[in-house]
């Protein structure tokens, strides 16, 4: 076949697949209307608002009061889950790394009891536990602190993830481990030297999965929190669609604020976003 | 590598090692294990959350027995779990439509613009899509009035009888009971859940160009394709997906406790169980009846989670 006709070919295939652009487009577009919303109306008082609700307005008379407002309230929110949920994603890793290498290196005695003591909690609904936990958390004082939301953030997630970590230490040469153990490292040095590197990738997946979800969480907070000073992300949200039910631009504008973090965070971990969410869930 | 056994003698020397499970262990046992415990004991007591209790054996399960509002709840989260399993449609039919395009480029860029929604936290979307119902600001209403489709509701209306869309008044999504289950619905139009659409991808590439090139040389429409390669090959990946949707809708109550507060709406129409059971403890106070559905409750997911292994099984 001559080089014309193959760059005819490939002209050909680049073309039918257009229709599916066409539709997987409308389709994204669709699903991105919200956002798309919350950033346009975050740009208007609500006089515009009402005189215009679909487009956004000019640079040069968007209301960016509304930001430095949004950015007033929600502020301190964003400090209080920053800190909640960085705390609990370190911890919870750490603890679940260490967990898993026992698991996965040795079969110690009560190895098979301790491995269902975690696996039977896959089955325990979180649902019926709330009551139990809010009393057990007003006798241990920590109704209306941080803290008690580290701790039960900390406990929730470890199964999950001593589950897929499991097997991917198991996956691991034990070369490394008994070269390791020749130079006379401890169990500790080697997590921290043979661990950490060779299982990065999925650390790094199921560190974001666990970010993600304590950023998105609101009941715990809802039900622990009382103090505003406290307040994180969530139950912030949620008195603030009490109370400013009247000014849109504002409350679009803080939501705006509620996403600016996340978004940091997807330019910096897009790949594990992106190949890591996928893989790591199948794998486990 | 499968792990090393080690012997108890072995063991003795090495009771260290015991010390590198014990944090996650104590966690556990403190904020997963206590708690389900404390809730099956206190199920059996009459109990305000204070210091006073009082054993009252079966009385709290006899109660739930009775408890219209409760077994009617299980009539709403069955409808929402037969919503969302149709709900999955969009994610795997977007799946395969970025799996089939030619250019890598292209299906890598689908793949981030799928995954951006996801930094606008669950709540905002939420509280964004209860913006949208508004009967009068809402972009729903207006949406229905532009393209006339508000017309044709009120025709069917008058056809069916539902006498909820009537000429000239805005539609209250959230707050005329016959409309609350449909909103529980429609909210996430178009219904492209990320993780999703992620994870069937990676169920797709196992498929390689030439499976492909041989069903288009057999001449395999779109739809045998779909049937015979794609939808085998992420069955997994679907099976896991449901096993998660069914138990998260069955438990979950965020969703109905953000658009329609803790009584389930107008008629509490939207009320679920886990949202009863919510409502007992931190609204009426009875603790102690709330833990009793919480268990009833345990038992339903405990027996789809046995369905689930038995007749969907994953393989992995």
């Amino acid at each position: 076949m001559s080089a014309v006709t193959e760059t005819v070919v490939a002209r050909k295939k680049r073309f039918v697949d257009l229709p599916k652009h066409a539709i997987i487009w409308l389709v994204l577009a669709m699903e991105l209307i919200p956002m798309y919303m919350m950033i346009q109306i975050s740009g208007k008082d609500n006089t515009t608002f009402m005189l215009n609700p679909w487009w956004p307005v000019g640079l040069r008379e968007w209301a960016w009061e509304n930001l430095a407002f949004g950015f007033q309230l929600i502020g301190p929110y964003i400090a209080n889950t920053v800190f909640v949920t960085v705390s609990i994603t370190f911890f919870s890793m750490i603890l679940a790394v260490m967990a898993a290498y026992f698991f996965a290196r040795y079969r110690m005695p009560l190895h098979g009891v301790l491995w269902y003591f975690f696996l039977i909690l896959m089955l325990m609904p979180g649902v019926a536990n709330i009551v139990p936990l809010f009393m057990l958390l007003k006798s241990m004082n920590l109704l209306n602190t941080l803290w008690a939301l580290i701790v039960i953030g900390i406990a929730g997630g470890q199964v999950f993830k001593i589950f897929v970590l499991r097997n991917f230490i198991e996956d691991i040469p034990r070369d490394l481990f008994e070269a390791a153990q020749i130079d006379g490292a401890s169990h500790l040095q080697q997590i921290r030297h043979i661990v950490l590197p060779m299982a990065a990738p999925i650390i790094g997946t199921l560190a974001i999965l666990a970010f993600l979800s304590q950023w998105n969480d609101f009941m715990m907070p809802l039900i622990i929190l009382r103090d505003k000073e406290l307040f994180t992300l969530g139950v912030g949200l949620i008195y603030l669609d009490g109370e400013y039910v009247k000014q849109w631009g504002q409350i679009m504008a803080a939501f705006l604020i509620a996403s600016v973090p996340l978004f940091i965070l997807f330019i910096f971990c897009m790949k594990l976003f992106v190949r890591g969410l996928a893989a790591g869930a199948v794998k486990g | 590598m499968a792990p090393q056994t080690v012997s108890l003698r072995k063991a003795l020397h090495e009771w260290r090692l015991y010390l590198i499970v014990l944090p996650s262990i104590l966690f556990v046992a403190t904020f997963s294990y206590y708690p389900a415990i404390s809730a099956v004991y206190h199920s059996f007591f009459e109990w305000q959350g204070g210091e006073v209790k009082q054993f009252i054996q079966f009385t709290n399960f006899r109660r739930i027995w009775n408890d219209q509002v409760f077994w009617s709840s299980f009539g709403v989260v069955s409808i929402l779990i037969a919503a969302n399993i149709l709900k999955m449609v969009p994610s795997i039919l977007l799946a395969v439509l970025i799996h089939r395009l030619r250019s890598d480029k292209w299906q890598y860029y689908y793949r981030v613009l799928v995954v951006i929604p996801m930094i606008v936290p669950h709540l905002v979307v939420l509280f964004i899509w209860k913006f949208f119902f508004d009967p009068n600001l809402g972009f729903l209403n207006r949406i229905l009035d532009a393209t006339g489709l508000k017309t044709v509701l009120v025709h069917m209306d008058s056809l069916f009888g539902w006498g909820v869309f009537r000429e000239g008044i805005p539609i209250a999504w959230l707050s005329t009971p016959d409309l609350i289950v449909p909103s529980l619905i429609i909210w996430g139009f178009p219904w492209i859940g990320a993780v999703g659409v992620l994870i069937y991808l990676a169920g797709l590439q196992a498929i390689g160009t030439e499976v492909y090139e041989a069903a288009e040389l057999d001449g395999a429409t779109s739809w045998q394709k779909f049937k015979f390669i794609e939808f085998p090959l992420i069955m997994t990946q679907i099976r896991i997906m449901l096993v998660l949707l069914i138990i998260g809708t069955l438990q979950g109550f965020g969703l109905q406790l953000l658009l329609l507060g803790d009584s389930g709406g107008a008629g509490g129409r939207g009320m679920v169980p886990g949202l009863w059971m919510f409502n007992r403890g931190f609204v009426a106070g009875e603790f102690g009846y709330a833990c009793a559905l919480g268990m009833v409750l345990f038992f339903f997911i405990l027996f789809l989670t046995y369905i689930n292994n038995k007749y969907v099984r994953v393989d992995k």
